[in-house]
């Protein structure tokens, strides 16, 4: 049943912001890139629960980087999508498609 | 560690904060993207833009990180709550006889009347509140890795328990002044959250130590 799931709001957005920022994904840039998609202020904290959730699943894969003098000496941890986050990203976005489909939400309600 | 120029520094309390409800496991990501991030916004608005937007980073993440750590293990959470729970009755019930057992044995009451009457009104609150700080170390010890967790769990509860008995009283009794109790009580709840911030921090200086040196 596990891989039949559905993603859910918040892990939707962070797998496709995965996707987006490519090689470059880590906590800082996911954080930014869904503030400045969707405007609303997100936590880092909410970014990183979201991310090992989705890492427990089998949906991303992390490893970390060199420390930076910029961080005080921390490192990154990079996430990159797996196959599996991908089937799961288009299995919920078809199921977003197919429950949006000739409703015509766009121009009824804005 | 490569030390910040003082004023890039984010605020301390809020890291500490962070720093406190953070699995050990996120720690170095979630403290060195939110650095990173301050340094950034530091010297493109401000320190002071910097510095709210870190607090309210905390706040939420902090927000945001109890209850996921409660979801990830709530059954050991839960235990350590109920155990806070029974330690605390049973403690709680020794304080007033073992005050009174000390006062007794240096007889206090013949020599020192001021000194008896000091421990046997607010001595007796500060040995409640001790043992509040005990609890909140021993449920702390046995939650590793989640130490504020079953922590603040406890101290709500208490703090809850306070509000609905001391709000029983007033409505039984119509005496408001009864209600000046609760800074004692809530005063109990924070000594729980005391004693798990001073585990969890003996804890993370124990475990970065020696990566440092």
């Amino acid at each position: 049943m596990a891989d039949r799931d559905y993603l859910g709001e918040f892990e939707h957005i962070i797998v496709l912001a995965l996707l987006r920022l490519e090689e470059r994904a880590y906590g800082v840039t996911v954080r930014q890139e869904i503030e400045l998609r969707t405007k609303r202020e997100v936590s880092i904290g909410a970014v990183y629960a979201t991310l090992d959730r989705l890492e427990k699943k089998g949906y991303v894969k992390s490893h970390r980087g060199d420390p930076t003098p910029e961080r005080g000496g921390r490192s990154k941890r990079f996430f990159r999508v797996t196959a599996k986050g991908v089937t799961a990203v288009n299995r919920t976005q078809r199921a977003l498609q197919s429950m949006t489909e000739g409703l015509g939400l766009i121009q009824r309600y804005t | 560690m490569t030390p910040q120029p003082f004023a890039l520094q984010p605020p301390r309390l809020a890291v500490w904060l962070v720093d406190l409800f953070t699995l050990p496991d996120d720690a170095e990501q979630i403290m060195g993207d939110l650095l990173e991030e301050f340094s950034q916004l530091a010297s493109k608005s401000g320190v002071v833009f910097a510095q709210r937007w870190y607090w309210r980073q905390a706040v939420k993440t902090i927000a945001y990180l109890v209850p996921t750590a409660f979801n990830v293990a709530p059954w050991s959470t839960t235990a350590g709550v109920v155990g806070g729970f029974l330690t605390r009755r049973l403690l709680g019930r020794l304080v007033e006889p073992a005050i009174f057992a000390v006062l007794e044995r240096y007889h206090v009451y013949q020599y020192h009347f001021k000194i008896y009457m000091f421990f046997a009104s607010t001595g007796i609150d500060i040995g409640h509140l001790i043992t509040f700080l005990f609890v909140g170390c021993v449920v702390a010890l046995l939650a590793k890795r989640r130490e504020m967790v079953p922590a603040i769990g406890l101290g709500l509860i208490f703090a809850a328990m306070a509000v609905v008995g001391s709000l029983a009283v007033v409505a039984r009794t119509g005496d408001y002044t009864s209600l000046w109790r609760l800074t004692w009580y809530f005063a109990d709840s924070f000594a729980i959250l005391i004693g798990g911030a001073i585990v969890r921090t003996r804890r993370s200086a124990a475990t970065t130590l020696p990566s440092d040196a």
